[in-house]
C-alpha cells in the first residue's frame, strides 16, 4: 500500500511541475535610451515570442559599488510592451566613465524573473583631483594636519614633557648634592 | 642619618621632635617588616586571578575572536572599554586626593596622599592594559605610533595616558625619597636586594636644607601640573565617545559628565582604600574617623555634582524624546535595562547623596559600605554608558545576525576584566609591602605646623 502512495505523490508532483513550467512562458527584456526635451528617457521593451507583452512590472536599477540603486518605482508595460522611465542626469559614472543600467522583471505570474543589463554613457564623470587631498584639515592624513593644530599640540607636549624631564634632573641634583657633600667632608678629613 | 630632620635653617617651623618621629616611623614601617598569613593568601589569590587573565588573553589572541569574545559590528566596544573608562576615572583619585586638597590647603590630605597616588598609578596602568585587550591585536599599538594622526582622539588618548602614567609615577616617587631613606636606615632583617633597592632609590638623601628645597619645589610643580593633566585625560576619554556616531553620545556635556563621575568614584575608592589599610595595617592613629567624616562630606558633594550632570545627560534628551534617543532612553528607563539602570542611579548616586548627610553614616564602617556600593555602581555605570548606546546605531538595523543586536560579555572577556582588577589590587598591595603607605615626613611636617586636624580630630 505504501509504495502506491509514493508512486501517487511522485506522479502528482511531476504533473504539477510540468504544469507550472508550462505556465511560465519565456520573455525578453531590452532597453533603449532617447532624449526627449533634454530629459533622458529609458524605454524597456518586454517581448515574448517576438510579440510585445503588456502589464508586466519592470524595475530599473543602476549598478553601484555595494548594490543596485533603484531608479524610481516599478513601471508596468503599456500596450506596446514598453515601460518608460525618466532617467536622472546626475548619477556619477563608474571608473570607466559609464553606467551599468539593469532592467528587471521580478516574479511575474506568467513569465517569472528575467533581466537585462547595458552599459551606457550617461553618467557624470567626476574627476578626483589631488587638490582636495593636499588641503590641510582635521580630517586629512597625518602629514596634512593643520599647521596651527600641529604647533599647538607640539607646544603642549613639549611643555609637559619638558617639565617632567626637568623634574627628573632635579632628582639627580638631590643625589649630586649629597655625593658632593661626601666628597667635601672626605677632603676635610684628609686635611 | 639616624636623625632625619627637616632642618630648621630653611623653614624654621618644619621640624619635629625625635621622639614623635620614632613612634611614627615604627608604626608606618611595621607593615613592611612582616607579612602575615592573610596577606600571603591575599597576594596568592590575586596572582592566580592575574594568571587566569593572561591565559584568557592567550586564548583570545590565538583563537577566532568571533568565538572568544562577544564583540560584533554594532557593539564593537564591550566590557573592555567600559573597564577602561572605569580605570581612567579611578586614576583621577590622585588628582583629587593629593593635588586638589594639597593646593587648597586642606591639611587632612597628608596621610592620604600616597594611598591615592599608588591607586592612581595602578589604575592608569590597567586602563592602558584594557585598551590593548580591546584592540584585539597588540601590534596595533605600534601602528598607532607609526600611522596615527595627531588630529585623532585615539592618539591623544594614548599620549595623555602615557603622560599621566609618567607624571603619576614621578609624583609618587619624589615624596617617597625621604621615606626610602628611613627604610634604608631603620628596617632590619630584610633581604639584601630590598635594602639595595632602598639604597639606590633614596638618591643619597640626607635631609639637607638644599635637598628639601629641591624636593618641595619639584613636588609643587608636579602637583600643579597633574590637575590639568588629570582633567584632560578623562575629558579626552569622553571625547572618544562624543566624536563617535551614536545618538546617546551626541553630547556637549560629556567631558564634564565624565570628570564629575570620576571625582565621585575617586572619593568612594579612597574611602574603601583607607578603611582597608586602616584595618589591615593597624593605622587607626593616622587614618582617623575624621578622615571618614571629611570623605563622607566630599562623597555627598560629588554625588550632587554628578546628579546634576546626569540630569543634563538623560532628562533633557528625555524631554524631547526624539526618534533615536527615545529608542535608547526608553530601553534604559522602562525597557530591558531598566532594573540595571535604576539600581546604578540608586546605589551610585542616590544613596551617597543622602545618607552621609547624617553624621552616623560618616563613621568608618557605614561609610565604607556606602562607598563600596558606589564603586560597584560606578563600574556598571560605565557599562551602561558604553553598551546600550552601541546597540542603537544610527543606521537602521536590517538583516543582521541576531548576535549583533545584543551583547553579553563572554567568559574570556570577563576573565580578563577580573584579572585587570586583580592586577590593580596586586600593584597596590605589593607597593604597600615594600614602601610605607603613609608619608612619614608629610604627616610629621603637618603635625608640627600646628595643624592638629591631621592626626587629632576634635
Amino acid at each position: 500500500m505504501k509504495i502506491y502512495n509514493y508512486f501517487l505523490i511522485l506522479c502528482v508532483s511531476v504533473f504539477y511541475t510540468s504544469l507550472t513550467f508550462a505556465q511560465e512562458k519565456e520573455a525578453k527584456l531590452s532597453i533603449s535610451f532617447t532624449k526627449v526635451d533634454s530629459v533622458n528617457v529609458c524605454k524597456a521593451l518586454v517581448t515574448s515570442e517576438d510579440k510585445p507583452v503588456k502589464e508586466v512590472s519592470v524595475k530599473l536599477y543602476v549598478h553601484r559599488l555595494f548594490g543596485l540603486l533603484p531608479i524610481g518605482d516599478a513601471v508596468s508595460t503599456d500596450e506596446n510592451g514598453i515601460s518608460t522611465f525618466n532617467f536622472p542626469m546626475d548619477i556619477p559614472a563608474e571608473s570607466n566613465g559609464k553606467l551599468t543600467v539593469i532592467a528587471k522583471v521580478e516574479d511575474d505570474d506568467n513569465y517569472g524573473s528575467f533581466e537585462t543589463k547595458e552599459e551606457v554613457n550617461l553618467g557624470v564623470i567626476k574627476v578626483a583631483t589631488d587638490a582636495d587631498k593636499n588641503e590641510r584639515s582635521l580630517s586629512a592624513s597625518r602629514e596634512r594636519a593643520p599647521i596651527y593644530f600641529m604647533v599647538t599640540s607640539d607646544l603642549i607636549i613639549a611643555g609637559i614633557w619638558g617639565t617632567l624631564i626637568y623634574i627628573v634632573f632635579q632628582v639627580f641634583k638631590i643625589k649630586s648634592i649629597s655625593s658632593s657633600n661626601k666628597k667635601k667632608s672626605q677632603v676635610k678629613i684628609n686635611n | 642619618m639616624e636623625n632625619i630632620k627637616l632642618t630648621s635653617d630653611s623653614h624654621p617651623h618644619e621640624t619635629f621632635t625625635q621622639e614623635e618621629y620614632m613612634v611614627m616611623k615604627d608604626d608606618l614601617l611595621r607593615p613592611i617588616q612582616k607579612i602575615g598569613l592573610a596577606g600571603k593568601i591575599w597576594i596568592g589569590f590575586l596572582i592566580t586571578v592575574c594568571l587566569a587573565g593572561i591565559y584568557a588573553y592567550y586564548i583570545q589572541e590565538t583563537k577566532s575572536k568571533y568565538v572568544t569574545v562577544s564583540l560584533r559590528d554594532y557593539t564593537m566596544w564591550g566590557v573592555y572599554i567600559s573597564n577602561f573608562v572605569f580605570f581612567v576615572a579611578l586614576s583621577l583619585i590622585g588628582v583629587l586626593m593629593s593635588a586638589v586638597l594639597k593646593l587648597t590647603h586642606f591639611e587632612w590630605y597628608r596621610p592620604l596622599s600616597r594611598i591615592a597616588e599608588i591607586i592612581a598609578v595602578a589604575a592608569i596602568m590597567l586602563a592602558g592594559v584594557s585598551i590593548v585587550a580591546a584592540m584585539g591585536r597588540p601590534d596595533r599599538l605600534y601602528y598607532l605610533v607609526t600611522h596615527g594622526r595627531i588630529q585623532s582622539p585615539i592618539v591623544w588618548d594614548i599620549l595623555v595616558i602615557l603622560t599621566y602614567v609618567t607624571t603619576s609615577i614621578i609624583l609618587l616617587f619624589i615624596p617617597l625619597i625621604p621615606s626610602l631613606s628611613t627604610c634604608k636606615n631603620h628596617l632590619k632583617n630584610m633581604p639584601k636586594w630590598q635594602m639595595k633597592m632602598y639604597e639606590i632609590f633614596s638618591f643619597g638623601w640626607e635631609g639637607t636644607a638644599e635637598q628639601w628645597k629641591i624636593l618641595k619645589k619639584s613636588v609643587r610643580i608636579l602637583t600643579i601640573m597633574v590637575v590639568p593633566l588629570g582633567v584632560s585625560i578623562h575629558t579626552v576619554t569622553a571625547w572618544l565617545f562624543a566624536t563617535t556616531l551614536r545618538s546617546e553620545w551626541d553630547s556637549t556635556n560629556f567631558g564634564a559628565y565624565f570628570v564629575s563621575g570620576a571625582f565621585l568614584l575617586g572619593v568612594a575608592g579612597m574611602v574603601v582604600a583607607v578603611f582597608v589599610f586602616r584595618k589591615a595595617y593597624n593605622l587607626e592613629k593616622y587614618l582617623t574617623p575624621m578622615h571618614f567624616d571629611k570623605l563622607g562630606m566630599a562623597l555627598v558633594f560629588m554625588s550632587w555634582v554628578y546628579i546634576y550632570f546626569n540630569i543634563n545627560e538623560y532628562l533633557v534628551p528625555a524631554y524631547k524624546m526624539s526618534g533615536l534617543h527615545a529608542n535608547h532612553l526608553l530601553n534604559l528607563f522602562i525597557g530591558d535595562e531598566a532594573f540595571f539602570y535604576w539600581s546604578v542611579i540608586l546605589f551610585g548616586m542616590g544613596i551617597p547623596a543622602i545618607l552621609p548627610l547624617f553624621p552616623v553614616m560618616r563613621k568608618p564602617l557605614p561609610l565604607t559600605i556606602i562607598a563600596f556600593a558606589v564603586v560597584i555602581a560606578a563600574w556598571f555605570k560605565r557599562y551602561l554608558i558604553v553598551i546600550p548606546g552601541l546597540v542603537h546605531p544610527y543606521l537602521p538595523i536590517q538583516d543582521v545576525p541576531d548576535s549583533w543586536r545584543h551583547y553579553t560579555p563572554s567568559l574570556v572577556e570577563m576573565t580578563i576584566v577580573a584579572a585587570t582588577f586583580a592586577a590593580m589590587l596586586l600593584i597596590v598591595t605589593v607597593f604597600s609591602r615594600f614602601f610605607p603607605i603613609i608619608s612619614v615626613w608629610e604627616v610629621a611636617e603637618g603635625k608640627l605646623e600646628g595643624k592638629d586636624e591631621i592626626i587629632n580630630y576634635k
